[in-house]
């Protein structure tokens, strides 16, 4: 009976009809998605058609699942290609080029999956002669207390913005008091002037007018949180601040003797060793501003492993260096800014096996077809 | 005796017959490759062979005044209202060496009734306007084009958008106009001397000396500016600039510069005097003159800069010589001696056609060749190149399966598509300098090399496995003689080059997700260009699979959508970002893109008729 049924799903998993409609979703897919790009932008977009598992939309006030996500269409795809490998195809010498070019495919989607569910990107923007040693996300915040009691050594306390939920509040034993959030804002604008609804009692946020605005998800556009948080110690309240990686001012207190000061910033990825940007070039061909190449010169300080060298990074050609891919992003400032992009990604090299094994596969298994059919016709 | 021997010398002839088809138009071919001959007194030939600096790249100034044309009018020539035509250099000659002498021809290409509309100018079979017209109506354009360009590029109405697309045009032409233009009114030659010796007295004057009168200085200031002006406009660099060691391609300068930099330099660029006489030359008909200091100059450019003589004088015989617009026309003479063939069923007529066929793919080649070897880049680098190349990767299969097979189906796929990519390479040519330079992150040889390429390679051969199965649905519907062999015998090519298309658009896809990982740090990001590939992998696969379940007829109506498929992802990708880069053929590509997906719809429904086979069966059982 269970075998019975193991047997009718794969076949049934295996059917071409069942490997049109995962081929025809995957397409549909592809194209909606692409589409949607343009009203939603890329990264958006990316995110609700292949980054999940169903496609929810607002049907007459109802929120309903109306089409599998990319994560649900590569899963079938996988359950069928890879019951199609080890149970319908025979191992046989005969078959390698088949089997090859579906194992292939099957690491291809594996890791695809992998990536988009460990993958990390952040951003990195140093300044001519500048040292640093952490990359920041562009679209999550964090707010964090560093401790500067101590003048010579600075302790960081974070807490990610996603807990700033209005009205909760924050303990840390780390922390002489307790944080409750007022207000957050997802994006928001800053202008001078007095404020319609006043929220900041302290610090800079007194004089400045927060306003709220929807998010943003286009592609060169981006968020930039605040709220407004209530510092109390010992059931009194100190005052209410506003914070935002907007606000340039730095904000202080000071509570039992302890001085920290505090920063609603982008969030931060610190590596183990840092990164001096030595300098950033910038071509352009002669007589246009057609821009040929970028490039940046920096030099690794990782005492830990006793590693002090230069790199260079251009076009084409990352850092790879401690599991962290450093890409040339983009610059600013004059060509003494240089934007790099820092990705996290432990299954960066799927692509490069799998297409040599799909490769090879295909090859093997068209020429065999070839080559077979001609020396039966002569 | 009298018979066989008429028999034989007929059989010879049509023996030979293909080989002279293919010498004469071989001969024809070698006649038309040279620069094109100066066609009035002027020495335009040498003329257009001189090298300039434009876009970053060293080229002709036939070029320049090839895609300018182009640019404004679409075409390569200029029809005037007498009937006479002038060509790019003549047009390229009266712009900017004449004064106003071209403002009269009609080159601006103005098709949007509503732009029309605002020029007082009702629509009729008058497509191109003259610069006098546009003169009359300059400040209303000015505020049009201000209007248009305060809204937000997605937001702008086809009216916007076309003036917009105009005023370019405008700016294009006005730009050009002003390139050699150093004098405000009269000589430039005059301008250029008195410059240099109104110099020349300052740094020799003394302190003690009286000033020059305010008269005299502020028209040296106003002259300044003027220089400046030019130096900030120009994108053209005619001005060679004496190079240390090797020579290199930003050894140019504009004439703006050039004038300014005598300050500096102590001297002046004596090719400014070359390119004043030449205008002041030009301007009074003097060809006798002009064609001396064209040739003075050429000859001393071909010491001072040897390799961009070179480059420019073979670029300019490549432009004259259009490859891929002959070939274009001998792919069309394939096509038709292949239908020939298949209405009469007569074999010499495919052997024509296949001798025909090499010759066409051997110009294409070569053309294809010699942008290799003038641009020093692998043979894709834009949709331009890329429609060229589609259709030469294309041919080529299409030859193996003739060579192969001897059907006359490898002759027709190979002529239909041959013809149309070059039409559709021809429409793109409208877009400006076809061998524009490379933005950073795509200057990879490499990559160009490796990822470009076989992806490309990739489409050709999906559009090929589709013209198999138009040709096979096709017959299969209307043709009587269309068998059952004739159907397997189809089935096996078009699934071979399946097989073809599969690896080359797997294997093109995912070696541009590793450049992407190479270059942004991921392998994926569902990019638009990068879904329409995965959208020809996915097609090819289906259809590879369908192999195992379906008809051959089944496969064949999938491989005519995969022609939609493709010409989605080659083009109609480009063409999401509509309204920002993309005015003039992008949108009327799509209308193309459209009109194309129906008439392959069409074609995949003749699927559904009954074989014309049976049908006569049932009309002779009837």
């Amino acid at each position: 009976m269970k075998v019975d049924t193991f047997r009718s799903i794969s076949r049934f998993v295996t059917s071409a009809s069942f490997i049109y409609a995962c081929l025809l979703f995957m397409m549909g897919l592809v194209l909606i998605g692409t589409f949607a790009q343009i009203e939603m932008g890329a990264f958006a977009a990316q995110r609700r058609y292949f980054n999940s598992f169903w496609i929810y939309a607002d049907v007459r006030g109802m929120y309903l699942p109306i089409f599998p996500g990319g994560l649900t269409v590569g899963c079938l795809w996988l359950v069928s290609i890879v019951t199609a490998t080890f149970t319908r195809m025979k191992w046989c010498w005969k078959n390698l080029g088949l089997i090859l070019s579906h194992l292939g495919i099957i690491l291809l989607i594996v890791g695809q999956g992998l990536t988009q569910l460990l993958a990390e990107e952040t951003n990195l923007a140093i300044e001519e002669g500048e040292t640093r040693n952490y990359s920041e996300s562009s679209s999550q915040f964090e707010l964090a207390f560093t401790e500067t009691t101590d003048p010579v050594r600075h302790r960081e306390i974070v807490i990610p913005s996603s807990e700033l939920v209005p009205g909760r509040i924050i303990r840390s034993a780390e922390l002489p008091f307790t944080i409750k959030t007022v207000r957050f804002f997802a994006n928001s604008a800053i202008g001078m002037g007095t404020p319609s609804i006043p929220l900041a009692t302290k610090g800079a946020g007194t004089e400045l007018n927060i306003r709220s605005v929807p998010v943003t998800t286009k592609d060169d556009e981006r968020n930039i949180s605040a709220a407004g948080i209530s510092i109390l110690a010992d059931n009194t309240d100190l005052g209410t601040w506003v914070v935002s990686p907007a606000l340039s001012a730095l904000q202080e207190i000071t509570v039992a003797n302890r001085t920290f000061n505090f920063a609603l910033r982008a969030k931060r990825h610190y590596f183990p060793f840092s990164l001096t940007l030595k300098d950033f070039n910038h071509d352009i061909y002669p007589g246009t501003d057609i821009p040929k190449n970028f490039s940046s010169v920096v030099h690794i300080n990782y005492p830990a492993k006793n590693e002090s060298r230069d790199a260079l990074i251009y076009m084409n050609h990352p850092l790879r260096f401690e599991g962290l891919t450093f890409y040339q992003a983009s610059f600013g400032k004059n060509d003494t800014l240089s934007v790099f992009q820092v990705v996290r990604n432990p299954a960066w090299l799927t692509p490069y096996i799998s297409c040599i094994i799909v490769t090879v596969g295909l090859l093997i298994q068209f020429l065999r077809r070839l080559l077979f059919k001609r020396s039966k016709t002569v | 005796m009298n018979e066989t021997s008429a028999s034989s010398s007929r059989s010879r002839l049509v023996k030979y017959l293909p080989a002279v088809l293919v010498l004469v138009f071989a001969l024809y071919l070698i006649s038309a490759l040279k620069v094109a001959p100066s066609t009035g007194s002027f020495d335009t030939a040498t003329f257009s062979q001189l090298p300039v600096l434009q876009g970053g790249r060293v080229k002709p100034i036939d070029t320049v005044a090839r895609t300018s044309l182009l640019l404004l009018s679409g075409k390569q020539t200029v029809a005037l209202e007498d009937g006479t035509s002038k060509t790019a250099i003549e047009w390229f000659l009266d712009s900017v060496f004449a004064g106003d002498r071209a403002d009269i021809y009609p080159v601006f290409e103005i098709d949007d009734p509503d732009v029309l509309g605002v020029l007082g100018v009702q629509q009729n079979v008058q497509r191109r306007f003259p610069f006098t017209l546009l003169l009359e109506h300059m400040d209303d354009m000015r505020m049009q084009a201000n209007l248009a360009g305060s809204q937000p590029a997605d937001a702008r109405t086809r009216f916007q958008n076309a003036l917009l697309h105009l005023s370019e045009k405008i700016f294009l032409y006005q730009q050009l106009k002003a390139t050699f233009q150093i004098a405000e009114a009269g000589s430039n030659l005059e301008a250029v001397t008195s410059f240099d010796a109104q110099i020349t007295k300052m740094n020799g004057a003394s302190l003690d000396q009286a000033p020059p009168a305010k008269e005299v200085r502020d028209a040296f200031q106003h002259r300044i500016e003027r220089f400046q002006e030019m130096a900030k406009f120009s994108d053209l660099m005619p001005i060679p600039l004496p190079g240390k060691g090797v020579e290199q391609d930003h050894d140019w300068t504009s004439i703006g510069r050039a004038l300014l930099a005598r300050f500096e330099s102590g001297s002046l660029n004596p090719a400014l005097l070359m390119f004043a006489r030449m205008s002041d030359t030009y301007a009074a008909n003097d060809a006798e003159t002009f064609n001396r200091t064209v040739a003075e100059y050429s000859s001393a450019l071909k010491t001072m800069k040897p390799r961009a003589v070179g480059q420019a004088s073979s670029e300019a015989l490549f432009n004259n010589f259009e490859p891929f617009y002959k070939s274009m026309a001998i792919y069309l003479v394939v096509l038709v001696l292949a239908f020939v063939f298949w209405l009469v069923q007569n074999p010499l007529f495919n052997r024509l056609a296949f001798a025909l066929l090499l010759l066409a793919f051997s110009v294409h080649t070569l053309g294809l060749g010699a942008r290799i070897i003038l641009q020093g880049r692998p043979p894709v680098t834009n949709l331009y190149s890329s429609a060229v190349f589609v259709g030469w990767a294309a041919v080529f299969l299409g030859i193996i399966l003739e060579k192969f097979y001897k059907n006359g189906v490898g002759n027709v796929v190979a002529g239909m598509i041959g013809f149309t990519t070059l039409i559709i390479a021809h429409h793109l040519a409208l877009q400006g300098d076809t061998m524009e330079m490379m933005r950073a992150v795509l200057d990879s040889n490499f990559w160009l090399a490796t990822h470009v390429v076989t992806v490309t390679i990739g489409y050709s051969s999906t559009f090929l496995a589709g013209l198999i199965g138009i040709v096979y649905l096709t017959r299969r519907a209307f043709d009587k003689s269309f068998d059952a062999d004739t159907a397997e015998t189809l089935g096996r090519m078009a699934y071979g080059i399946v097989c073809f298309s599969t690896i080359f658009s797997f294997v093109g896809t995912v070696l541009g997700g590793i450049w992407a990982d190479q270059s942004w740090g991921r392998f994926w990001g569902w990019d638009p260009k990068e879904n329409g590939a995965l959208l020809v992998v996915l097609w090819n696969i289906l259809i590879l699979h369908s192999r195992y379940s379906s008809s051959v007829k089944a496969m064949m109506m999938l491989t005519v959508f995969g022609n939609v498929v493709t010409a989605f992802s080659w083009f109609g990708v480009n063409m999401l970002g509509v309204g920002l880069h993309s005015y003039g053929f992008m949108d009327k590509a799509l209308s193309w893109i459209i009109i194309f997906g129906i008439s392959q719809a069409a074609i995949i429904s003749f699927g559904y008729l009954p074989e014309a086979r049976q049908k006569r069966g049932s009309d002779g059982l009837a």
